[in-house]
């Protein structure tokens, strides 16, 4: 505890009476004076380490002494004592800064370039301050009426403070922990752009280093994702021969052969038994130039959701066509096909490169027709989702012969094309920017719980970084857990940045707390919890119109929600944006419009404009998706 | 409902006695008091007698009370009606004018007397002696982590249990986690579905859920049922069905209820026919849309025009209103009818009723596109 809140501590005790309006400043000059203390706290920290300076005889204790040695005086005293009377002799009178005061402001500058470097040391000091904190709460009143008084402090002084920003993250971080935490809350989500991301966060460029690509497979059901997935992951080197030995022999045995390399990525007996991917697998394998993290989806109608789930982490796809007769119409199919569903879908995930393989082109004997005729037909589809044409890449493919995967094609049938083959145009691919510089935000798509409260939370990280020894925030249960061990890959690591698909190990907090669709983020900027939203919405192709009180399911990132249309506020015109009819009946088939929708439980959601991946909504009922759409306004939060 | 006595005039006063026998009578007993009219049935006080010594001394009596209706409460869980009013009989404990809940419960009778029977209320009473259209149906909606145990009835579908848990998935190392995650919820799902369903009093029992997670639940009730002796799930093996829907969730009760071999069973019951009916509203809405309109305002606009054909409105309307606004749908109802239009009364306790109340509670098909309503505000 630095000396310069013990002053304050002491001070107070005497002047209670006094100085209790001093409690009713403004929050921002509190925020500054925070700002103000906590600089100089690292400032004293970083000179003495582990020893705090008793405020009456000045004597050095060592850190562990609650007491000081030399006069005795209690290190937080939690009552008012007649010794701390007696011994200070006149009343202060605040008029002058305090030295602390002077020796901080004059520090300010130093401190500004010298803060990152001291982040480090700041972390693991302020956590441990408020593990103290919360065992005596009188503590955390003193220090608040300490802050207290240093407000008044400032007030002559307050021309030449305002200047200051309000930068320091941690002090808020104590004095919220303390049980304030939602009037901080309601501070800091105001601030979120002053929060400044620490050294460790970004990334340094350094080459040879392969960054990680998150690359979805869709496509309509039987169309060889799975089988893709296995083969990608046997030709990368990640499956050993012997392994891949065992799959085929097993599956020769249930009599399903041919799925021998979807084995690698449907685990569970029941997906085997049927033939079919029900959850998305993921898996990881090293490309040239990528880490890439596979996300296998099921592409059965009734597993949309599950695909919604896994496909938000995505930041390419690669859409899989079955180019035997039938099977692409029956895929491209209005009112069926997952072809259609996925691509739309993958679209609004905000993804803008797409890689087609037509695959099964054994079937077809490798015609060049055939391939023109889906290449032809599927890209006037893509069009109208939005990609562009310069982003889709179309690649002719045989998975089951293991051509054009990895390397050109050997076959002769296939030499009339000459464009790059799978892993080529995969490496081709661009990166979507990162956002290293936001706030910590981890949608979970994924718990396992181990033993008590001990909790694995997969999931991507959207913005911000994360390493073990955090701190963090599950919303919306609001439980704060410390990050015991990253995973990534099965293989621990240390740091993981926004773009990372990594297995988090959360200790203090219970199973039950932690479920899939809840947030991992920063204490100090929550996500927003909220059941009634207002969104832009694109509705799609429908066979019954949207009138209020339709009840439809509502998805965002991982979670999920049965929702009900309260208002239709107005109809846009797609093109402007801009309101043609205010309060329509009924919404019909490709209308846009501002919804306000109310849903059966709180989930995590953040404004689209704020955080992407937080605000992207989609909308199904009777086994369709009927609507995409973006958060606008959240209107009713839960706290 | 059983029907003891009937005296009363159509449009006149008059008095019925009646003895509810199952929870869905307590609901049409619900629809039928209004505000004004009166209850007579036997109930418990507590009087307050002096004694010998001067003390006070509280004791409950049973007595035969006849209350002038204030308000009505239906508890739905429960399953109790409960009317609160002003007594009316002189009673040697019971002063008139003293106020009184009376607590209408399951196979006890009581006589409601009216000043005015309308044709909706006979309409209720008729259809409540109805035996043979009992619907009882017991669903099991689940998805993935999410179940509800509903019971549809003749005009009220309860929900009976709800279980909801996180279930992991299925890859790497954690596979074992996810099956015992499952099994665990199988499980619990069967506990319920054996506490609340009742093959004596359901006539079938439907499984539904997407993907094929009810394949999973009935192969385990089939297992657990075999291995525990559960006679009652053994011998009604035949009359429990598989239904796929798109999810987990309440609104997909409707298409658990437009299954063909769900609907076979359920034919002539209410629950069915106001399913079919708001399907056809929507169906309506999307191909022509100017023949279909909702709202009080716009139903009223299209009646003054003779142009409803079929009218869909719930019976929270009747319910709730004063004695003005009840006559009004009364009238409503009446002339769509004598015009030769068919109104169907939903019931606000089923998934179909509730949707339609979401939609302002009342609607219809119209025999002729109206175009101008869009400009009249609704």
């Amino acid at each position: 505890m630095p000396r310069k809140v013990n002053y304050g501590i002491d001070y107070d005790d005497d002047y209670e009476d006094d100085y209790n309006d001093d409690y009713d400043y403004d929050y921002d000059e509190e925020v500054e004076e925070n700002g103000i203390t906590a600089k100089t706290m690292p400032a004293k920290e970083v000179r003495t380490a582990k020893v705090w300076r008793c405020p009456i005889c000045t004597y050095d204790n060592e850190d562990s002494m609650s007491a000081c040695d030399i006069c005795g005086i209690l290190r937080n005293p939690l009552v008012k004592s007649n010794i701390q009377i007696n011994d200070v002799a006149a009343p202060f009178k605040f008029n002058v800064p305090s030295p602390d005061d002077l020796v901080s402001s004059g520090l300010q500058s130093l401190k500004m370039k010298s803060k990152d470097n001291q982040r480090d040391t700041n972390i693991p000091v302020e956590l441990e301050l408020s593990a103290k904190d919360q065992e005596s709460t009188s503590a955390s009143v003193t220090r608040q009426r300490g802050n207290g008084v240093n407000e008044k402090d400032y007030a002559p002084t307050s021309g030449s403070i305002q200047g200051v920003p309000h930068s320091n993250v941690n002090t808020e971080a104590m004095s919220s922990k303390t049980g304030k935490v939602e009037q901080s809350i309601e501070r800091k989500t105001a601030s979120i752009s002053d929060f400044t991301p620490e050294t460790w966060m970004i990334p340094e460029t350094v080459d040879g280093e392969l960054s990680q690509l998150n690359l979805a497979i869709v496509g309509h059901v039987d169309s060889g994702k799975s089988t893709l997935s296995g083969r990608l992951l046997h030709l990368s080197g990640r499956i050993s021969q012997k392994l891949m030995h065992k799959y085929e022999k097993e599956a020769k045995q249930q009599g399903k052969g041919s799925f021998a390399y979807a084995w690698a990525l449907d685990e569970s007996a029941e997906e085997r038994e049927r033939g079919i991917t029900m959850t998305v697998g993921v898996a990881f394998f090293t490309s040239k130039k990528y880490h890439i993290v596979l996300l296998d989806s099921p592409g059965h109608r009734d597993f949309v959701p599950n695909m919604i789930s896994g496909a938000t982490q995505a930041d390419a796809a690669i859409l899989v066509v079955d180019a035997s007769m039938g099977s692409f119409e029956a895929g491209i199919d209005a009112t069926g096909g997952q072809t259609r569903e996925h691509a739309q879908l993958i679209r609004s995930f905000g993804v803008d490169q797409i890689i087609v393989l037509v695959n099964k082109m054994d079937v077809v004997g490798y015609s060049k027709e055939r391939f023109d005729f889906v290449k032809q037909k599927l890209g006037t589809f893509l069009r109208t989702c939005g990609f562009k044409e310069s982003s889709i890449s179309w690649v002719p493919a045989s998975v089951m012969e293991n051509q054009n995967l990895v390397a050109n094609s050997s076959d002769a049938r296939l030499s009339w094309y000459r464009g790059p083959f799978l892993m080529d145009a995969i490496d081709s691919l661009q990166l979507p920017a990162r956002d290293y510089s936001k706030p910590l935000q981890i949608p979970i798509c994924d718990v396992k719980s181990q033993s008590q409260s001990q909790v694995s939370a997969c999931g991507k990280l959207e913005t911000g970084a994360i390493r073990p020894g955090l701190k963090v925030l599950v919303m919306p249960s609001k439980e704060i857990a410390t990050v015991r061990s990253l995973e990534r890959d099965s293989q621990p690591c240390s740091i993981a940045r926004a773009g990372d698909n990594v297995t988090v190990n959360l200790q203090g907090i219970e199973g039950n707390r932690v479920t899939a669709g809840s947030v991992i983020c920063h204490p100090d900027y929550p996500v927003q919890v909220a059941s009634q939203l207002e969104m832009k919405i694109l509705v799609l192709e429908i066979s019954t119109p949207i009138v209020i009180g339709s009840q439809l399911e509502f998805h965002i990132h991982h979670a999920k929600e049965a929702a009900k249309i309260v208002k239709i506020l107005s109809l846009l015109d797609p093109k402007t944006g801009k309101v043609t009819k205010k309060s329509p009946r009924c919404l019909l088939s490709k209308q846009n419009a501002m919804v306000e929708v109310a849903l059966q439980g709180p989930v995590c959601v953040e404004e689209y404009s704020s955080c992407r991946a937080l605000g992207r909504v989609f909308l199904r009922a009777s086994g369709r998706t009927i609507g995409l759409g973006v958060v606008t306004q959240i209107i009713k939060r839960e706290n | 409902m059983k029907i003891v006595r009937r005296d009363l005039t159509r449009n006149g006063p008059g008095s019925v006695k009646m003895i509810p026998e199952e929870a869905d009578d307590l609901w049409i007993a619900y629809n039928l008091i209004v505000a004004g009219d009166s209850v007579m049935a036997v109930t418990v006080r507590k009087v307050m007698r002096e004694a010998a010594s001067g003390g006070r001394d509280a004791e409950r009596v049973k007595l035969k009370l006849e209350i002038s209706v204030e308000s009505v409460e239906y508890d739905k869980e429960g399953a109790v009606l409960r009317v609160r009013g002003k007594n009316l009989l002189e009673n040697e404990h019971v002063k008139i004018g003293a106020f009184h809940t009376l607590e209408i419960d399951v196979n006890r009778p009581f006589v409601l007397r009216k000043d005015i029977w309308d044709s909706l209320a006979l309409d209720v009473i008729h259809q409540a002696s109805d035996p043979n259209a009992s619907a009882d149906l017991a669903v099991v909606l689940m998805q993935e982590g999410l179940c509800h145990i509903l019971l549809i009835g003749k005009s009220i579908t309860l929900t009976r249990a709800r279980i909801e848990t996180s279930i992991p998935r299925k890859h790497g190392p954690a596979v074992a986690g996810y099956d015992k995650a499952l099994t665990k919820f199988f499980e619990n799902i069967l506990q319920a579905f054996l506490k609340h369903v009742d093959f004596n009093v359901v006539r079938c029992a439907v499984i539904a859920s997407p993907g094929f997670t009810k394949d999973q639940f009935h192969k385990h009730l089939m297992l657990e049922a075999e291995r525990r002796q559960l006679r009652s799930v053994i011998e009604n093996k035949s009359r429990i069905i598989l239904v796929h829907t798109t999810s987990g969730y309440k609104h997909s009760l409707r298409e658990v209820l437009d299954a063909p071999n769900v609907m076979n069973m359920i034919k002539d019951t209410k629950a069915a026919q106001e399913v079919r009916g708001l399907k056809d509203f929507f169906s309506m809405l999307s191909n022509d849309p100017e023949r279909a309109c909702y709202g009080p305002k716009h139903v009223e606009v299209a009646h003054e025009r003779m142009a409803i054909q079929t009218l869909l409105i719930t019976d929270e309307l009747f319910r709730s209103s004063d004695v003005a606004t009840r006559k009004k749908y009364v009238n409503l109802v009446d002339s769509v009818k004598a015009s030769g239009g068919t109104v169907h009364i939903f019931s606000s306790m089923h998934v179909s009723g509730e949707q339609l109340a979401q939609l302002t509670g009342i609607a219809a098909i119209l025999r002729f596109p109206l175009p101008d309503l869009d400009d009249i505000e609704m």
